[in-house]
């Protein structure tokens, strides 16, 4: 996993609530095939948002902090955040253009 | 280095045991924390087996890199002296693996029970390439490449008192599974061999499972699968590396799902594939239950005769099977070759298949052993290095053997005793072992099917090969008759040569 994608409770407040842009955030356990499989997609969409939306990844058994704040019951769970605030969650793995779909739709009620 | 920046949650000397909340299936976080007596703020800590100084500790907060117990080797980061059981260690793969860890420094354990020795017997057949019994081996390991081997003779299906008390001995940092019988067409003879396959692989592996639960939860078991599960299919879809991807995507009645994290559908072709799909679907739950780690390695067809190790002494020499049940398809190839047998294809010629030479295996296998997967991680790679049709091996064999061997080889082709299919797609994805853990294969093709004809136009070599050849056209029907294939057609060989060169 590229390693500037991860974050950790410590980082949470810095990385994604006091982000100047809309965050992406993936929680994810390593026990979990559909959160692998995710991975190579997040890190393709990281790039093609680069700049306007930022992807990161938080692995829910190292950060038990940021994963019981949001209470995650299952994995992968997909949170956008934006100003701080939870504006969309997707629970379970979505593809590519489903990501795109949640980023878009978002970007655009949020303005 | 491909995996520096791995940390103390990948290694197998952390002790994560009851100081994880792992979550999988929905458990309870309030429940875990009563237990623990945690309040809302703990973090997650754990402590070093082999650096029990540390104390408790943050597992992120170490990687390989700064680890005095991970040093460099040619394959990546590697541990310390790191214990690696094998099983399945007096095997092709198994004793291979056994010379090439433990020339890498790495503490060697193996089991066992002689199976495979036993079943080639039973067959009338042998391996072509002599090799020493277990106690001449471990001397001559220990002689010629200063490698102690920790030996046990166990059947892990029928003596699992005695490899629970081996395991609780050694606590392997990483299993290696070799121990169960590869033959598709052996599994195929009658029921009681079909049962035996199973058995033995099926149930021998699930016993190895608790055990790893009960004992070394933090060890990761790196289980030989193989492509062979995937079966070839028809549509043309991709082969992914067992899982499928995210953007793999259902459509259906206007709606569309990501397939991502599911396992990809099987299509066994004989019930020795079945016996590793099974295998599959147990070391998943094990996974999901206990957190244990796995790689599950979807070996494409071995082929070769070659490492470093195994060429220092005659008496360090893996074992070579040529017969119809345990004889891989380019290693009966060469063999056919050098006694002037015809090359025999099955049915078309144009099944394709994944291959990877075995030294390209070990080094597969060390860097995974270098790179453990993550608490629970269920992981699956591709293991090969190319992929042709039948025919195209044939070929490339007949061409180095009549070019630089100067034999006058012929290729055939004969009735198809499987029931698989002749002409089909094959899109293998196999990107993962290059990709993440860094292999790059060493050898090619042509390169080790030249190190075959080498060792085995050896005149002892060649006698054995003689001796036994009668086992090489099959005779085991997947309709279960038993009767001799007959040929179908005898090729042009200069034609052939003439295309391989296009």
């Amino acid at each position: 996993m590229k390693n500037n994608q991860r974050i950790t409770d410590n980082n949470f407040e810095e990385e994604v609530l006091k982000s100047p842009i809309p965050v992406l955030v993936d929680f994810w356990g390593s026990w979990c095939l559909p959160s692998q499989m995710m991975m190579p997609v997040l890190d393709r969409l990281s790039q093609e948002y680069d700049g306007r939306v930022k992807i990161r990844k938080i692995n829910v058994d190292q950060n038990p902090g940021a994963r019981d704040k949001y209470r995650i019951l299952g994995c992968p769970t997909i949170i956008l955040f934006n100003n701080g605030e939870e504006i969309e969650r997707k629970v379970g793995a979505q593809s590519d253009n489903q990501l795109r779909e949640i980023i878009d739709m978002s970007a655009i009620s949020s303005r | 280095m491909h995996n520096k920046d791995c940390t103390c949650w990948n290694c197998p000397a952390i002790d994560l045991a009851g100081k994880v909340d792992f979550r999988a299936c929905g458990q309870s976080v309030e429940d875990f924390r009563k237990k623990m007596g945690l309040d809302e703020s703990y973090q997650v800590m754990a402590e070093c087996k082999r650096r029990p100084e540390l104390g408790l500790f943050d597992p992120m907060s170490i990687t390989y890199e700064e680890c005095p117990q991970w040093e460099k080797s040619h394959y990546g980061y590697l541990l310390k002296n790191m214990r690696v059981m094998i099983l399945g260690v007096d095997g092709y793969l198994g004793w291979s693996l056994v010379l090439w860890l433990g020339s890498l420094g790495c503490q060697v354990s193996g089991v066992d029970n002689y199976n495979r020795r036993d079943w080639v017997k039973e067959r009338g057949a042998h391996t072509v390439v002599p090799i020493s019994r277990m106690s001449e081996r471990l001397k001559a390991s220990k002689e010629i490449l200063d490698v102690e081997i920790n030996f046990r003779q166990i059947d892990i299906l029928n003596e699992r008192d005695r490899l629970r008390e081996f395991i609780d001995e050694v606590k392997p940092e990483a299993i290696i599974h070799y121990g169960e019988c590869p033959s598709a067409p052996y599994s195929m003879i009658d029921l009681n061999h079909a049962t035996l396959v199973q058995q033995n692989n099926v149930l021998g592996t699930l016993g190895v499972l608790f055990m790893m639960r009960d004992i070394v939860p933090e060890s990761s078991m790196i289980k030989l699968g193989t492509m062979g599960e995937y079966g070839t299919p028809l549509t043309g879809r991709p082969i992914f590396e067992g899982i499928f991807p995210a953007d793999a995507v259902l459509k259906w009645d206007n709606r569309e799902w990501s397939m991502g994290g599911e396992l990809t559908p099987r299509d066994p072709v004989s019930f020795y594939h079945v016996s590793k799909v099974q295998d599959t679907y147990n070391v998943v739950e094990a996974c999901k239950y206990w957190w244990l780690r796995s790689y599950d390695v979807m070996q494409g067809v071995i082929y070769g005769v070659h490492t470093d190790h195994v060429a220092a002494d005659p008496r360090l020499r893996t074992r070579l099977d040529i017969d119809e049940w345990f004889g891989t398809v380019i290693n009966r190839f060469v063999a056919q070759a050098i006694i002037g047998l015809p090359l025999t294809l099955y049915g078309s010629g144009e099944q394709i298949r994944g291959f990877i030479a075995l030294q390209d295996a070990m080094q597969c296998m060390t860097r995974l052993i270098g790179y453990p997967p993550e608490p629970g991680e269920y992981s699956v790679v591709n293991q090969m290095s190319g992929f042709y049709s039948v025919r195209v091996l044939a070929r490339t064999v007949a061409k180095i053997g009549k070019e630089e061997f100067k034999l006058p080889v012929k290729i055939q082709r004969v009735e198809n005793p499987r029931v698989e299919s002749e002409r089909h797609p094959f899109e293998p994805i196999y990107e993962k072992l290059s990709r993440k853990y860094g292999f790059k294969p060493s050898i090619t093709l042509e390169e080790e099917i030249y190190n075959m004809f080498h060792l085995l136009t050896n005149p002892e070599i060649k006698k054995r090969i003689e001796e036994k050849k009668h086992h090489i056209i099959p005779k085991t029907w997947w309709s279960g008759e038993k009767r001799r294939v007959d040929t179908l057609e005898i090729y042009d060989l200069e034609k052939e040569i003439e295309e391989s060169e296009k």
